[in-house]
């Protein structure tokens, strides 16, 4: 059971060594995407092991930054206390130039009643409650 | 190859009262179904040696089923705690079938029960829901798992052409169905209009898109088909095919965000049942928002894929449609408790397989299909139920 306390707290990652370079590259204002050098597939999602072809040589170069909305939804009622403040905002199923799909948000100036699928979005790297972590949001291109 | 098909029968259903009941624990909703179950197949507690369920968001047991049979004064010589999301419950019948055939156990109870509206607050419930998204690639973006149902049903409309009134249809539907049954939380009659000015919750879905939030157990009894007959059990209802299927975790790697995993259990569950979509007379079909329930559709083969819209509209999952869905009024307005939400899927096909549902009776019921989803549709379970007469 999840107690009220928690619920205030917005949830922030906690990296570990799977993710680790991912969460350095966006305190530096870089993506950082995994390709195998095996299999040359590119993951979004950090893992030890390439999940195509179980390789471990694995390789993070930077993302262009750049991707398009595959789809979104506007949040109106908030997933708990922690996100009431933020509504109306808009998540993002955003598809990256490189291939890999991730979820993200429309940044708190843009306006998300204009997001559309297909948009072309840009990365922006933002500031969280806690000062170690920086979360990938993007903007319309 | 051997499968389970027709080798086990549910012989005994209960449902604890549902909708609002304060003051009631998880533990007493379960509990209090099991025993009505036990009550309908002419066993006592003491028949048991298997007991499956399902972790509830209002309790703390971890080991919701060693807990259950602690508090029915049992000691079960096979359990577990099952959690695969809204997928649960149909695999607790394919698990407690593949159980009794492998002579694991006898008698199997699977009984759940959640008190997400008095035993939570709104706040609470919904955070404890979205827990279940990853904590590092998802939770921080403030994502409510409607939202990961919303984007998937979001791109079907920008790719398929399905609309805000399709899906408000669906939810029309699943209120009708409601107004017929006794229990059910939501009896007001709505219309589709009702359902577009209702308030946006996450796009494309509004508060009337969405499942409620409910208190209740559900519980039923398997055995094997001998056994049945020797207790003499009148309208046995035997699992015929089961499947599941999981294409992913995280809402960014569903392979295709409009093509879904039921595509996978269902086909595995009607090999099993030797039969097709165009076979099932009544279905059971998870409906934790409008969305789905179209897609999932599509995906169990009841229509072709992009169609699911339409489908509804021109009365398809009503009675004296194809395949009538949700008679009991489904999540959406019947109840929905967690985890044994989609227990209540089961009590209904299995009532309309029975002949029990007078009014809402669909004529002839002798195939009935549950399917039960969950997380953003990465867990999804599929069994394929029949009487005497389809064994």
């Amino acid at each position: 059971m999840i107690t009220p306390e928690q619920a205030n707290a917005k949830p922030l990652p906690t990296p570990d060594a799977d993710s680790e370079t991912l969460w350095a590259g966006l305190a530096r204002g870089e993506l950082l995407l995994q390709y195998c050098l095996s299999c040359s597939s590119v993951h979004y999602y950090q893992q030890g092991i390439c999940r195509t072809c179980g390789s471990e040589h694995l390789e993070h170069r930077p993302a262009s930054g750049r991707g398009t909305v595959h789809s979104f939804s506007v949040v109106h009622r908030a997933p708990g206390p922690a996100f009431k403040d933020e509504t109306p905002y808009a998540v993002l199923l955003v598809e990256l130039e490189e291939g890999p799909r991730m979820i993200s948000r429309l940044v708190a100036d843009a306006d998300p009643a204009a997001v559309d699928f297909d948009m072309a979005v840009e990365l922006v790297c933002v500031p969280s409650d806690d000062p170690k972590v920086t979360l990938p949001y993007f903007r319309p291109a | 190859m051997s499968t389970l098909r027709g080798k086990v029968a549910v012989i005994g259903c209960g449902l604890s009262p549902t909708g609002r009941v304060p003051g009631r624990s998880p533990l007493w909703l379960a509990a209090d179904a099991a025993d009505k179950a036990l009550q309908d197949a002419g066993l006592t507690r003491s028949d048991l040696d298997g007991v499956l369920s399902a972790p509830a968001f209002a309790s703390p047991f971890h080991r919701f089923s060693v807990a259950l049979s602690e508090y029915l004064g049992i000691a079960p010589t096979f359990s577990n705690t099952l959690q695969v999301s809204g997928a649960t419950a149909a695999t607790a019948f394919s698990i407690g079938a593949a159980a009794i055939t492998a002579g694991m156990a006898r008698y199997v109870l699977i009984a759940a029960g959640d008190s997400l509206l008095s035993g939570l607050t709104p706040d609470l419930t919904l955070r404890s829901m979205s827990e279940s998204r990853d904590q590092q690639y998802e939770m921080p973006f403030g994502i409510p798992v409607a939202n990961t149902f919303a984007m998937t049903a979001h791109r079907h409309m920008k790719d398929y052409g399905t609309t805000s009134e399709h899906l408000a249809q669906v939810a029309v539907v699943h209120r009708d169905h409601a107004r017929q049954t006794p229990g059910a939380q939501m009896t007001a009659p709505i219309t589709v209009q009702d359902v577009l000015d209702s308030k946006l919750v996450t796009t494309p879905y509004h508060k009337l898109d969405c499942s409620l939030i409910s208190d209740g157990g559900a519980a039923f009894v398997l055995a094997a088909a001998d056994d049945a007959a020797a207790l003499g059990v009148e309208h046995p209802v035997y699992i015929l095919g089961t499947g599941e299927g999981y294409t992913h975790e995280h809402i960014f790697l569903m392979p295709s965000i409009t093509s879904t995993g039921a595509a996978l259990s269902s086909a595995k569950a009607y090999a099993m049942a030797g039969c097709s979509a165009a076979d099932i007379d009544v279905a059971g079909v998870y409906d934790c928002f409008t969305g789905t329930v179209i897609m999932a559709l599509e995906d169990l083969g009841f229509c072709p894929k992009g169609e699911g819209g339409p489908f509804v509209a021109d009365g398809h999952i009503t009675h004296g449609g194809s395949i009538p869905i949700n008679t009991h009024g489904g999540l959406l307005s019947f109840a929905h408790a967690g985890l044994p939400g989609s227990l209540f899927h089961f009590h209904e096909v299995i009532a309309q397989l029975r002949g029990d549902c007078g009014e809402r009776q669909v004529p002839d019921a002798d195939l009935g299909l549950v399917h039960c989803l969950g997380a953003g549709w990465a867990a999804n379970a599929t069994v394929v139920l029949g009487t005497e007469a389809t064994r």
